[in-house]
């Protein structure tokens, strides 16, 4: 095809042909009517195509009505080519930007990224929990202005990223998280929290538990040192060193009572799985009603409900014990007057042993601890009624491997209840 | 953020950092009200210092910030907007600085009954609760500040009656303590006013709210009845 302008050229020739014939034989000025007319109508075209272009341009977008003839068709022919190529190109763009926010959100740690001034450009899911931030509405805003902490501003603002910052959040109690700053790109900065909860409560149990028992075995240890150097320095009277060595006994005691549940815990965490024999619920019903009576001495109402169907599978000797333990402790921790309930029952899970108590009951704080060794509501008082601080963490291992959750519920000043939930697969006889 | 952009953006910088400001000094508030809540259950008497030092500090960021906000208005002369921004950032600013006031009470309370060999957390499980809830008020409050979301702070307004209602009962519970055994009376009368400064701290956090309405809604929503301080939207 010819170039736009020999077209043009060959067209205003073409009118120019025809016109001086009329022009000879009509009179000059008809011929020149006749040209000009033509060139308009020539112009008039080119302007409307120039006008619907002039209107596409206002609004771009990928129109394939945009048409015209001659010169115009391949202009509009290679705007509409162009123009789906971006559009395409975008997509793709969008696509890729898509697959790195979704990569971004899929991180199990909190990804934040600000820019120069602290302003948050990007956060996933997990950072929004972690700091309570909004992703749709926090966007732009610094990031110091919702978290407020003085010790992450000053983090923030020391400019000192070599070590990660340990916080304490407070949108969520008890929450440790680690925050961790790297810039990247000249003056943006990555922001990396990691939830350090779980590992900072393992830290925490492991130190509490090497004090723990240095501490428990201690304190009677002071006080055996103390009567024996008092015997070695004087020689009291009969009925004095009878009282002195009665308290002696009396903390040895205890010390072994330690030392054995402490033997007890790690031999459970360290046997083999218990042996399948069935063990007779009515049986250790009975037996747990009578001790637990045995041991209130007449102080409480103690109720057995059970529904008569189910005996557990697993060894007999820990379940009791581990039942034993959860009367037990109902009726040390329930004042005199008080109703203790012991309920067997099937589930649709399988089945249930629950300890219910109007006792002095729990604070919502110490339940999730209660279960570690040697933690303690109450020092003295657990102590006064003779706990060595290890019997639920004992009861929790003998039903750990009994595949069973020990579930505890309080309220304080209302009582306590305890659940052992047993699986289908360790009860028989439903 | 402001809707519409300013001819210098040098004016919206200063706007933002002013408050940004606000915000720094409201993270200083709640982490000391937070380490009073501490100091209170936990007993650790030696934060009580430490919230006392903060104390000082909160005092010269208000300070500070008073005088950002007379400079702002003096040089720039905001209107609308921004001009309710700066007023309502003042106003908040003397909350901020009052419920810091009534943290450091809440620390020396505890500190006083320690020292008189008492143990306050035995008083009742209710102030701690009621501490937390108005720690959360606050909290919401500035972030509906730094969000200028006029919903949350409607939300926060409404939370100070369950906090007042609280209050009235841990006081019924202490008068019942004191007919008691009378020998709990000091010890019960320092419980008092740390539960009246909590309360307090309550109605900081919804004053501060009520200022937040006011920046974005500029409807001044102080002393309404309860049912006209539903927000417009």
């Amino acid at each position: 095809m010819s170039s736009p302008l020999t077209r043009a050229l060959l067209l205003a020739l073409l009118a120019a042909l025809i016109a001086w014939p009329v022009g000879h034989f009509f009179g000059a000025w008809v011929g020149w009517m006749l040209f000009s007319l033509s060139l308009a109508g020539q112009m008039l075209l080119h302007f409307r195509y120039f006008a619907l272009l002039d209107r596409w341009s206002k609004a771009p977008v990928l129109d394939a009505t945009l048409e015209g003839e001659g010169a115009w068709d391949g202009v509009f022919g290679r705007l509409y080519r162009h123009e789906k190529e971006l559009q395409r190109l975008i997509a793709q763009r969008e696509q890729e930007v898509a697959m790195l926010i979704a990569a971004g959100q899929a991180l199990t740690d909190g990804v934040i990224l600000l820019d120069e001034h602290n302003h948050i450009l990007f956060c996933n899911t997990t950072a929004e929990q972690q700091l309570g931030l909004v992703a749709r509405t926090d966007r732009g805003q610094p990031i110091i202005n919702l978290v407020r902490q003085p010790e992450f501003v000053a983090y923030l603002e020391g400019h000192d990223f070599a070590r990660p910052l340990t916080l304490r959040t407070e949108r969520h109690e008890g929450t440790v998280l680690s925050i961790h700053v790297i810039p990247y790109s000249g003056s943006r900065r990555l922001m990396q929290v990691k939830d350090m909860t779980q590992s900072d409560r393992l830290d925490r149990m492991r130190r509490d538990f090497v004090a723990n028992v240095s501490h428990e075995l201690r304190t009677p240890l002071t006080v055996l040192a103390g009567f024996l150097e008092t015997l070695q320095e004087i020689d009291p009277a009969a009925d004095e060193r009878h009282r002195y060595l009665d308290l002696m006994a009396e903390q040895s005691k205890r010390m072994q009572l330690i030392v054995q549940d402490l033997l007890t815990l790690s031999s459970i965490e360290s046997a083999p799985p218990p042996e399948n024999q069935p063990v007779d619920m009515v049986n250790l019903l009975d037996k747990l009603r009578r001790d637990a009576q045995a041991l209130s001495a007449g102080r409480h109402t103690i109720i057995v409900e059970s529904d008569g169907q189910g005996d557990l599978c697993g060894s007999a000797s820990d379940l009791a014990s581990a039942f034993g333990n959860l009367v037990a402790n109902a009726v040390r921790y329930t004042p005199a007057g008080g109703s203790i309930r012991i309920v067997w029952q099937a589930t649709p899970e399988g089945a249930e042993f629950a300890v219910h108590d109007s006792g002095i009951g729990i604070d919502a704080k110490h339940i999730p601890r209660l279960t570690e060794r040697f933690y303690r509501v109450d020092r003295g008082r657990s102590r006064d009624v003779g706990g060595t601080g290890l019997g639920l963490a004992i009861v929790k291992h003998s039903l750990n491997r009994h595949q069973a959750q020990l579930e505890i519920t309080s309220k304080p000043g209302a009582g306590s209840c305890f659940v052992a939930r047993f699986p289908a697969s360790r009860v028989v006889g439903l | 953020m402001n809707e519409k952009s300013h001819l210098s953006s040098q004016f919206d910088d200063e706007l933002g950092r002013l408050r940004s400001h606000v915000l720094q000094m409201g993270g200083l508030v709640e982490t000391q009200i937070s380490a009073a809540i501490d100091a209170y259950s936990k007993g650790e008497v030696a934060s009580v210092k430490h919230i006392v030092e903060t104390d000082r500090k909160v005092n010269d960021l208000e300070i500070a910030i008073d005088d950002d906000c007379a400079h702002l208005i003096a040089k720039r002369q905001p209107a609308a907007s921004d001009l309710r921004l700066v007023f309502g950032i003042s106003k908040i600013v003397t909350d901020l600085e009052r419920a810091g006031d009534e943290a450091k009470k809440i620390a020396k309370g505890v500190r006083r009954i320690y020292e008189a060999g008492q143990m306050p957390s035995q008083y009742g499980i209710g102030i701690r609760h009621i501490a937390e809830a108005a720690l959360v008020m606050l909290r919401q409050a500035l972030d509906a500040f730094a969000r200028l979301d006029a919903a949350l702070a409607v939300k926060v307004i409404q939370a100070d009656v369950d906090v007042d209602t609280e209050f009235k009962s841990i006081m019924r519970q202490l008068i019942t303590h004191m007919m008691e055994d009378p020998r709990t009376i000091t010890t019960s009368i320092d419980i008092i006013w740390i539960a009246r400064a909590v309360e307090r701290i309550g109605d900081h956090a919804k004053n501060v709210a009520e200022h937040v309405v006011f920046i974005v809604e500029g409807r001044d929503i102080r002393h309404l009845p309860k049912e006209n301080k539903e927000s417009k939207e």
